[in-house]
């Protein structure tokens, strides 16, 4: 019974601090908004006081206290001299950010083996975050090098929630809704997968009610969209008016002209200016591109439907496009309209100059939203972990569990469309157009990847992020729905934007040195899908965010309201963090001299050397006509392109491509084809790993031999510019060197998440070595209990 | 005459001149081809049939290509000599290895050979196989996991190409049928003599073990204070599998030490594998012999032997995680299938294919293993045996593996050729067997060494910069395990490698017919044990001379540019303070002693050091003797490791085991598949590492 004695005399040694917690609550009062106190005192009576339930088992009456689940490392005393730090911790709050609500000595527990260890502290609840504060960070040392202003280690966005489950009487329950009874323990689920128990046992009820019902309430229940974060944030933030930015946004005529002029499309292609003030469509950005011979009336007939719509031109004049299909009619009439104003619209097109079109139906040929959707939460749910039981429980299975979460296959798929496209383009000179109902999501998709694959432009950082404004944010992504920011649809959401991503993350593993951003890179950008702050992510079109500007809709400039975009990344990283995400073995562009550009094409050095396809697009020819009816069959909805690609012929084409590719030498700045053999697609470690302490390996990883490339990096240029000096050239500009590699011993591979880990150290006996051991273990710990574990933190 | 330089050492491009060739050179059974080119025989080597203008089809981080050449057939190898590029200066070396690593495959290193012409299906060729059309390709599929294509020229009208396939699918079946063909390329150690002297100097000696003050140089490098080398099987009269000399506690002497023999399986008694710095011991023995009767008989040698003077000693049942050889066979075959280019498995069923073969599984129960047991001794003084019934197989792997996570020593390429020697080769993994190269016996086969190579690339994966040898390194070693023109994996044990090799040195006296294995062991004693001595050192090459089969470039390659010497390379781990020897002797003596049992990842105490001491080897007592009484306390220290420093002891490294951390090593295992590794990071580096190295030279001129 010492363990369940100590905890009493835990409990009462924390007692004077009471008035404490209770001044803290004065100085922050809850804001009157708060909805909270209504649903908490009506759920009282429900639940049974903690401090009952402990009074219980240290009568000794219980009959089954013999498993304590709680052992404190964290002597009372201790925590007495930490709370004035604990104070001085102040919470810090953003611009626009209230504090809700608050809970006191709460225990974050470590979770990776299931007992109880943990660390003390507040938990709060704003309307931007849950964030815990506890004393750990304050006493400890080391600062967090690669630091994220915005997110603590300890802050969870409320859109960064996926999961909320109670734990009642060892139980896990999912929580949403009105609470009658409040669980002991808290396990929140990110979508950035990390894991947080927080064990709220010592906390008084009072306090208890109100987090848990704030949290659930405020993470969990269906929002407007006027009330997110970001607006608060915006109207409060101080405008920062001079933001140096690279990035092309797409959000002005001028964007879309230089990209035209870029890539050369500019002789069949033109901008419209159709769409200023949502005329033709609100899916649609106020500038877009469409084939020059293509008529206004058509354009505005259809809200933009039926009409192909530019998304890049390759070096041979060959050009992707995406159009959003009409939705399948019940009616033969409407239906024959359409086929009528489709068929008018091949026709306008389908004259020099824009020659041979195909279209690839993606709704029918890719797996649906709902698949994509399923094989994710399949897929994340290998790496939410609870304990470390049941990871280690999964290391046998696990190549099955991962094949059948189908989500590796999605992403191979998506690859494998990917150079499909390419391959008309480059290798058979052919336009493309992909179909898609909104043409918003694996359009997006499909149409991204094939530019970062064709085009080294876009595998610079700014280029990427520029791909991502035109193909996404521009393009109609509905990020809103489709990360359900709002909580107002389950059913819309599909992680579409993250497929994506990993897509582009398995090139970056592949051909490292072609991409100027690293994974780390990816990742962070992943999360920000989640940081409320930034408008890039939260809005379905850039009509809607047009249309919620406060004021007068889109005449916003006149205001000081501005909003953030994310591709500022000053905002989340110091400059020294910042530097993680650059890859400094990139190969960057070989400036060529002129003389030299006019004979050979570095750029698309790999496929001279392939079958010349050009003069082989005339047989095609031939059947110009079956291509339209299938085209059009194809708009229709009435999905028989799986003929056209079941076809041997085009299989052939494909393979042959792939295979040719992949036997020639690789220009990191040329086109990039991915592998997609069963081998070479992986799971995204960095992104998937990075929480799980089993994962960790200290003083291993790729950071290990990060430190060697500074190194020699910098000994290049200083080399470099020693003979430079000889030859009295320009000195080239060196890279910034990554200081919080250099003075740290030992990093671990998890690194740059892997501080957030730092007290779990324990990789080594984690199996079932010590399991068998526990119970004896136990019972010695609650004799000398108190000596023991103090000694421990 | 034989001490000719690198470069002077040019078989393609020159005739044989006498300087190359040595005392031996009436062996040398060049013949010339048709462009007037001889074709570089080592001693002992004739041509079978060859074909010129041939192409072998590559591919490289420049794409896929083809390089001409000539096609040769020998009594020992496949071989292809690439033409001289039109450009090359004439008499350039375009390799300067006499074996070639790349282009040739010994004849036991080829799995299958496959003939394909346009107009019938690729047909797979045995010795009793007929060739009824004359191939266009030849492919080999080799054991090591490369495939070979060779296409002839005139596309299937080259009758060459029918005779050199057919040459070498007959000399394939007789070089399998003829063991002694390999002993008898012996003479390739006049080659390698003239090798060597160019080579020693650039790195440190790998310690072969093979003779005493290899074992003091290492025993001093690792400062175990209560050891002394014992040359009591200097004569391989105690046990013929053991090497001949063993590290035991310097308190005991030999004639005690003798008594303990007959204890274990094999009489492989426990020895010492490692000292920790911090006082720890690790051990290796076999299982305790099923007839000793530690009631009748004196077993203080042996609790002497397996304390060696700690308070508390902890047995580890290797085999009670670990695959058994038969299971690590079983997952083998199935993962060649799966890494061949026609294997048909579909892309979306690769990761269940891949756990269906269960090779992961067993490589991450050794890691996990490997650092459990890392883990123990790097805890606290104690005595950590290994026990394996018979102490050939997964104990070198342990001990190995224990080893490279503990010792930065073994992470660097002498080390780790160092302890290869140690625990494997001279400690008598029966490699012949087991790699079943001359595959007399298919079923003794079962790649342990590679599980181990595994194993050691995971690490290599995991710890980029704590290894000096590369990724390249382990392919190689992994390649030429299959080449048996080296003594270092042609044998069981090294009793077996000195008496061949002195064998060899006097003129074959003896010549069983079924090779040497079944000669008694009185014969050995008297004559094997002293001739191997008399001569000093086997005849046949090691691997460890690299240079004969890897070019300068290529081993360039091996030396990881990563490598941070600065995580101790030369220093042992300090571990805790070291405790005296004598302190460790007083606690054993007094009776205070405690012993444990480490199997399925859990500490158990035993009362006793031996199963049977009531009786009969009972396995249930032997499992949980006893309730733990005084467990928790010896427990607590491991457990409790202070949370919140994340500082584990300096040099020791704590592999990641999870599901997701262990992967498949795809630069072995799918390199005969179309994909190849590119774009690989260590790779990137190592340009980095040669700009450097050019910068440096320019600016040094």
């Amino acid at each position: 019974m010492g363990g369940v004695n100590y905890v009493t005399r835990r409990r009462a040694a924390l007692q004077p601090e009471e008035p404490d917690e209770e001044s803290w609550e004065e100085l922050v009062p809850p804001p009157p908004s708060c909805p909270l106190a209504g649903t908490a005192a009506g759920s009282w009576g429900g639940r049974e006081a903690p401090g009952a339930m402990l009074g219980k088992g240290a009568g000794g009456s219980g009959a089954k206290p013999a498993k304590p689940s709680f052992v404190s490392y964290v002597s009372p005393e201790e925590i007495h001299i930490k709370e004035p730090i604990e104070k001085e911790l102040n919470l810090h709050l953003l611009p626009g950010e209230l504090l809700l609500c608050e809970a006191n000595t709460v225990l974050k527990c470590v979770q990776e083996d299931g007992s109880n260890r943990g660390t003390y502290g507040k938990l709060i609840c704003t309307n931007f975050k849950i964030a815990f504060l506890g004393d750990e960070s304050a006493s400890d040392d080391n600062e967090p090098e690669f630091k994220n202003m915005i997110i603590g280690e300890n802050d969870i966005t409320l859109h960064c929630i996926d999961h909320i489950y109670g734990v009642y009487d060892e139980k896990k329950k999912s929580l949403s809704g009105q609470l009658k009874k409040y669980p002991e323990k808290l396990i929140i689920y990110c979508k950035d997968l990390r894991v947080f128990h927080f064990c709220l046992r010592y906390t008084k009820e009072e306090e208890v009610k109100r987090i848990v019902s704030g949290i659930v309430h405020h993470s969990q229940t269906p929002k407007l969209l006027k009330r997110l974060f970001l607006f608060s944030y915006a109207t409060a933030a101080p405008t920062n008016t001079d933001i140096q930015n690279q990035t092309v946004m797409f959000d002005a005529i001028k964007d879309w002209r230089e990209e035209l002029e870029r890539t050369k499309g500019n002789m069949k292609y033109k901008v419209l200016s159709a769409n200023e003030a949502y005329k033709v469509s609100e899916k649609l950005p106020l500038y877009f591109v469409v084939p020059m011979s293509l008529s206004e009336e058509s354009i505005l007939q259809y809200q933009g439907r039926g009409i192909p719509i530019w998304c890049w031109s390759c070096h041979n004049g060959a050009s992707l496009l995406k159009m959003s299909a009409f939705p399948k009619e019940q009616e033969d009439s409407t239906s024959q309209m359409h086929k009528i104003f489709l068929d008018g619209v091949y026709k306008t097109i389908n004259k020099p100059p824009y020659e041979v079109l195909k279209t690839d139906d993606l709704s029918s040929s890719l797996p649906s939203l709902q698949d994509i959707q399923a094989a994710y939460t399949r897929f994340k749910q290998l790496f939410l972990i609870d304990n470390s039981t049941d990871f280690w429980d999964t290391d046998v299975k696990w190549f099955s569990l991962l094949e059948s979460t189908n989500w590796l296959e999605i992403v191979r798929r998506c690859l494998k469309k990917a150079i499909e496209v390419v391959e008309y383009l480059e290798g058979q000179n052919t336009n493309i157009l992909l179909v898609e109902e909104n043409a918003s999501d694996l359009c997006c998709v499909i149409s991204s990847l094939v530019q970062v694959m064709m085009d080294s432009h876009y595998r610079t950082k700014f280029g990427f992020q520029s791909l991502i404004q035109k193909e996404w944010v521009m393009g109609g992504h509905c990020f809103l729905d489709r990360c359900n920011h709002l909580r107002q649809n389950d059913k819309e959401e599909a992680p579409v934007f993250l497929l994506f991503l990993d897509c582009v993350w398995q090139l970056v593993q592949q051909y490292p040195p072609a991409f100027e951003f690293t994974e780390t890179y990816l990742t962070v950008l992943s999360d920000s899908l989640y940081i409320p702050i930034f408008s890039t992510f939260f809005f379905n079109s850039q009509h809607q965010k047009d249309a919620n500007m406060p004021g007068d809709g889109h005449n916003a400039q006149s205001s000081h309201f501005r909003f953030l975009t994310v591709w500022d990344w000053s905002v989340q990283f110091e400059p020294k963090a910042q530097v993680l995400l650059n890859n400094p073995l990139y190969v960057e562009k070989p400036k060529l001299d002129k003389s030299q550009r006019k004979t050979t094409r570095f750029k698309h050095q790999r496929q001279l050397s392939l079958p010349l396809t050009q003069t082989k697009s005339s047989p095609k020819r031939g059947f110009f006509r079956e291509e339209t009816d299938h085209f059009i069959k194809n708009i229709l909805g009435k999905r028989i392109s799986k003929l056209i690609n079941s076809s041997d012929e085009l299989h052939n084409n494909f393979t042959e491509f792939y295979d040719s590719w992949h036997c020639k030498p690789i220009d990191f700045h040329g086109l990039l084809l991915p592998h997609i053999e069963g081998p070479g697609i992986k799971v995204w470690a960095q992104r998937y790993l990075r929480w799980i302490p089993e994962a960790q390996l200290l003083g291993g990883g790729t950071v290990a031999t990060a430190t060697k490339i500074l190194d020699m990096i910098e000994e290049v240029q200083s080399l470099q510019k020693k003979m430079d000096e000889k030859h009295s050239r320009t000195v080239p500009q060196g890279r910034e060197a990554l200081p919080m590699l250099r003075n740290s011993a030992r990093l671990s591979s998890l690194f740059p998440f892997a501080l957030l880990q730092r007290h779990s150290l324990k990789p080594v006996l984690p199996t079932s070595t010590w399991k068998d051991l526990e119970d004896e273990d136990d019972l010695a710990k609650r004799d000398d209990e108190f000596v023991d574990l103090s000694e421990v933190i | 005459m034989l001490s000719g330089s690198k470069t002077s050492f040019k078989i393609q491009q020159h005739p044989p001149g006498p300087a190359l060739r040595g005392p031996k050179s009436s062996d040398m059974n060049s013949k010339r081809n048709r462009n007037g080119q001889a074709f570089p025989c080592i001693p002992g080597e004739h041509v079978l049939e060859e074909a010129a203008r041939v192409r072998k089809i590559v591919r490289s981080r420049d794409g896929e290509g083809s390089i001409l050449g000539t096609l040769y057939c020998t009594n020992l190898r496949v071989a292809f000599v690439p033409e001289p590029a039109p450009g090359d200066t004439v008499g350039a070396p375009r390799c300067s290895t006499c074996l070639h690593s790349e282009h040739d495959v010994a004849l036991p290193c080829i799995g299958r050979l496959v003939a394909v012409n346009s107009f019938t299906k690729a047909k797979v060729l045995t010795a009793n196989s007929t060739l009824k059309f004359i191939p266009e390709e030849l492919v080999l599929y080799c054991r090591d996991f490369r495939v070979l294509r060779f296409r002839f020229r005139d596309s299937g009208l080259e009758p060459r190409a029918c005779q050199v396939t057919l040459a070498i699918v007959q000399a394939q079946e007789s070089s399998n049928a003829s063991a002694g063909t390999w002993y008898d390329s012996g003479a390739i150690r006049n080659l390698e003599n003239a090798w060597l002297s160019t080579e020693e100097s650039l790195s440190p000696p790998t310690l072969l073990f093979e003779r005493p003050c290899d074992w003091e140089k290492e025993l001093r490098r690792l400062g175990a204070a209560g050891w002394r080398v014992s040359p009591v099987n200097e004569r391989f009269d105690m046990a013929t599998s053991l090497p001949k000399y063993l590290w035991v506690p310097s308190r005991l002497l030999d004639n005690e030490l003798k008594r303990a023999f007959g204890h274990f399986n094999a009489r492989r008694i426990p020895r010492l594998c490692w000292h920790h710095p911090g006082g720890s011991d690790l051990l290796r023995a076999a299982g305790f012999h099923a007839d000793s009767d530690p009631e009748k008989e004196d077993v203080r040698s042996v609790e002497a032997l397996m304390l060696a003077g700690h308070a508390q000693c902890v047995i580890v049942e290797t085999a009670a995680d670990l695959p058994s050889p038969a299971e690590i066979q079983l997952s083998y075959l199935k993962l060649r299938a799966l890494c061949l280019p026609d294997s048909s498995v579909a892309d979306e069923k690769w990761l269940s294919a891949l756990e269906g073969t269960r090779w992961l599984e067993h490589v991450r129960a050794c890691v996990r293993k490997a650092s459990e047991v890392a883990a123990l001794l790097a805890e606290r003084s104690r005595s950590i045996v290994l026990q394996e019934s018979d102490d050939r197989d997964l104990n070198c792997l342990l001990a190995s593996l224990v080893q490279v996570l503990s010792d930065p020593h073994a992470r660097t390429q002498s080390g780790f050729q160092s302890l290869l020697q140690k625990e494997w080769v001279v400690a008598g993994h029966p490699f012949l067997q087991r790699l079943n190269l001359l595959r007399d016996n298919d079923r003794e086969e079962s790649p342990v060494f590679l599980l181990f190579l595994d194993c050691v690339w995971q690490l290599l994966q995991q710890f980029p910069a704590s290894f000096e040898f590369t990724e390249t390194y382990l392919v190689a070693l992994h390649d030429s395990s299959y080449i048996p023109f080296f003594s270092t994996f042609l044998f069981n044990c090294q009793w077996e490698r000195d008496r061949r090799n002195q064998h060899r040195a006097s003129n074959q006296i003896y010549a069983p017919v079924n090779g040497w294995r079944e000669l008694p062991p009185l014969e050995i004693l008297q004559k094997g044990g002293r001739l191997a001595k008399e001569r000093g050192g086997p005849y046949l090459p090691t691997i460890w001379d690299w240079a004969l089969r890897y070019t300068t470039q290529q081993r360039a390659q091996f030396r990881n540019p990563a490598y941070a010497r600065g995580s101790g390379s030369t220093t042992v781990p300090n571990g805790k303070s070291a405790p005296l020897g004598g302190d460790k002797l007083e606690g054993a003596l007094s009776g205070n002693r405690a012993v444990y049992l480490f199997a399925k990842g859990a500490l158990s105490p035993q009362t006793h050091l031996f199963p049977w001491k009531n009786g009969s080897l009972s396995k249930k007592g032997w499992w949980r003797a006893q309730s733990s009484e005084s467990l928790s306390e010896q427990d607590r220290s491991l457990r409790s490791k202070p949370s919140g420093c994340p500082q584990q002891p300096e040099g020791l490294l704590l592999p990641a085991s999870a599901g997701p951390l262990i992967r498949l090593w795809r630069r072995c295992y799918l390199r005969g598949s179309q994909e190849v590794q590119r774009g690989l990071f260590a790779s990137t580096l190592a340009e980095l590492a040669e700009e450097l190295d050019r910068l440096r030279k320019q600016l040094g001129d």
